[in-house]
């Protein structure tokens, strides 16, 4: 950088009362005051999250639009009830966190060559940026809008093919494919 | 004799004493982040108890099962010495406080024929209490005897000398923790702790000394009595009225030497991690954290007495005019312990209410607060008490016998008060301003400026030019 380039600013001057500061002073704690009493009297901006949830709320006073939100995936299945996955590895290759691992193998029904022997992705590492749902070419894998997930180990949250099979019985009803 | 008599009082009143300021102290804590959270249009802890009223206990059984890790490098003994002296200062510090005011008790005792009554008498009160008048004749062999104690832990009569001494050792704690810690962090903290302390403690004890010499006396205990009476017959003759513009300097002080926000450079989170408790875990930890509220308890006492009349609360005196500070009934003694109690949590309120309403000051912010206002203002102020209560004087007689203030003079020194704010403000503005601090200053070499690194042999010739620049930038500030 070159003297030229750098501008330095003056400090305006400041008023009598600025510089005094305790007016300023009161004035911001007035304020925080303000907050207080509102806050006091019922107005405080908390949602009492495991009894209130941001997707019951009208998005404009602070809730949450779940159609547009990216949650826990789920594998789906097709009409026979079998794993919808070709094990293309397209997921897995699009995914910028590398958090699916997928195994193949040979199909044991006669419309495809491929299937996942095993698919786990981990929860834990995954940024839920969805790219693994557009780059698959049969609509295999999904996010669902389920946020709150929990598990006691690391381990836990790696999830594998039944477990996201399992996600996809236990919200197909809400988000059809 | 009853069992009063056999324990003397200040041991049970210590007993108390600390149960409660302890207690409160892990409360402070759940007030503080209540006030945090309504500022910040939140609710707060509420899930543990109702209203989250349990929420410090679970968080002292949390510091208590937290691992107890003590890091690598650390000096072994003050990295403990220094959370258990910082809290042993401040409880220390509360021995003085004024909580009840004077305490007269009547009693009676029976004394042999041919022993000496007087010395029967005073071997039957308690340790701290004085006999007032002469023992009395109830009956062959009983005699009526009454005593008075302060209701205090230590009633000392340099009580404020005694307090501004051990409150001025909390700094070491802040100072040998954050040495102690091998941390880079931690010891900035504590050398800023140690610049602050030096600024502050100035300002602050010419405040003190401004009520000292409107006083007369350094006995907490009668500082507080001295305001219990009424200006005009409505006004509490509290320090405050007549004194303003020391209280907002005393206040802005105690701010400081709590090393609370907007001074809590010691241990800004932001810059410093932890400041000085960054290496701290477990219960050193919360033994430090404690130690900030029970100070923070200790500096709003003694605003309390200095300025808003202790225990005093208009209607609640005791039976003796001339002697209000006397009462002999235990009712109005808690009363008084009460309204102290309560003035001094409106204090506290304060600075929580400050915590979450100011930035922090940059640290030359700070200094220049104290250096190029506080100190010469609060000088002035001394000066300018000391010569309003010589005219003062001068005109009443009595005062200097009561030495209470009385209406026309807290009148004058609130005028004078008032007079030097609007004198300092004009001043503020004729006086040139500070010096432009932390600008960028291009000193040839640096990596802000293009003069080339000088080869072996033109060191000299660099440094000669480097030295004039500089005195040429000092010159211009
Ligand atoms: S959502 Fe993104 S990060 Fe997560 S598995 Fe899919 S592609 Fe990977
Ligand atoms: S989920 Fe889709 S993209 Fe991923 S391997 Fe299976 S078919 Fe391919």
């Amino acid at each position: 950088m070159k003297d030229t380039e750098i501008i330095e600013l003056q400090e305006p001057r400041l008023s009598v009362a600025d510089q005094f500061y305790v007016p300023q002073m009161l004035v911001g704690m007035g304020t925080t005051l303000k907050h207080m009493f509102m806050t006091l009297t019922g107005k405080d901006r908390v949602i009492q999250y495991p009894e209130e949830k941001r997707e019951d709320i009208p998005v404009v006073e602070g809730g949450m639009n779940l159609r547009t939100y990216r949650g826990v995936h789920r594998l789906n299945k097709d009409e026979g009830g079998r794993v919808k996955c070709v094990a293309c590895f397209m997921c897995s290759t699009a995914c910028p966190a590398h958090c699916i691992h997928i195994e193949a193998g040979e199909s044991p029904w006669a419309d495809r060559e491929k299937y996942p022997i095993q698919f786990d992705i981990d929860e834990l590492r995954c940024i839920y940026c969805g790219m693994c749902e557009e780059a698959c070419p049969v609509d295999a894998i999904e996010l669902t809008h389920e946020y709150d997930i929990v598990g006691l180990t690391r381990q836990e949250m790696i999830f594998d093919k039944e477990k996201l099979l399992k996600m996809y019985d236990q919200t197909v009803e809400k988000e059809p494919m | 004799m009853d069992w009063l008599s056999v324990i003397p009082p200040f041991v049970y009143i210590a007993l108390v004493a600390f149960g409660v300021v302890l207690v409160t102290v892990a409360y402070l804590i759940l007030l503080e982040r209540k006030v945090a959270s309504w500022t910040q249009d939140r609710i707060g802890p509420n899930r543990v108890g109702p209203w989250g009223l349990l929420q410090p206990l679970a968080d002292g059984l949390k510091m208590f099962f937290k691992e107890d890790y003590r890091p690598g490098g650390t000096d072994k003994v003050l990295f403990t010495t220094a959370p258990a002296a910082m809290m042993l200062v401040v409880i220390v510090a509360m021995a003085v406080i004024p909580w009840g005011g004077v305490h007269r008790v009547e009693t009676q005792i029976s004394v042999a024929a041919g022993q000496d009554v007087l010395a029967a008498a005073i071997a039957s009160i308690p340790m701290n209490a004085d006999l007032v008048g002469e023992p009395r004749v109830v009956e062959a062999g009983t005699y009526g005897i009454m005593y008075e104690y302060a209701f205090q832990i230590a009633d000392l009569s340099i009580g404020l000398l005694f307090l501004v001494a051990v409150l001025s050792l909390a700094v070491y704690g802040v100072v040998v923790g954050g040495w102690a810690s091998n941390n880079k962090y931690s010891f900035i903290g504590g050398l800023r702790a140690t610049a602050q302390m030096i600024s502050y403690e100035i300002p602050l004890g010419l405040c003190l000394l401004t009520i000292v010499v409107m006083t007369g006396t350094l006995d907490l205990g009668q500082i507080v009595e001295k305001q219990a009476h009424y200006w005009g017959g409505v006004i509490p003759a509290w320090n405050v009225f007549a004194q303003p513009l020391a209280f907002l300097m005393f206040l802005t002080c105690i701010h400081a030497e709590a090393n609370r926000s907007p001074f809590d450079l010691a241990e800004a989170e932001q810059e410093l991690v932890g400041g000085y408790h960054t290496e701290y875990t477990s219960m050193r930890l919360g033994l430090l954290l404690l130690s900030e509220y029970a100070e923070m308890i200790v500096t709003s006492s003694v605003c309390v007495a200095l300025f808003f009349g202790g225990w005093h609360l208009p209607g609640l005196l005791g039976p003796d005019a001339q002697h209000p500070a006397v009462t002999s009934s235990w009712v109005v003694v808690l009363l008084r312990c009460a309204v102290y109690f309560i003035k001094v949590l409106v204090v506290i309120f304060v600075f929580m209410w400050v915590r979450w309403s100011m930035p922090r000051f940059r640290f030359d912010q700070l200094m220049m607060l104290a250096w190029r206002s506080f100190i010469p203002l609060s000088l002035v102020v001394l000066l300018a008490t000391a010569i309003a209560l010589y005219f003062a004087v001068a005109q009443d007689e009595s005062f200097r016998s009561l030495r209470r203030i009385d209406g026309y003079t807290a009148l004058l020194l609130f005028g004078v008060n008032i007079g030097l704010l609007l004198g300092a403000m004009v001043l503020s503005r004729v006086l040139p301003p500070p010096p432009l601090t932390n600008r960028r200053i291009g000193i040839p070499g640096s990596r802000f400026s293009h003069t080339p690194v000088p080869a072996a042999g033109e060191v000299e010739a660099v440094v000669q030019t480097k030295r004039e620049f500089l005195v040429g930038v000092s010159n211009q500030l």
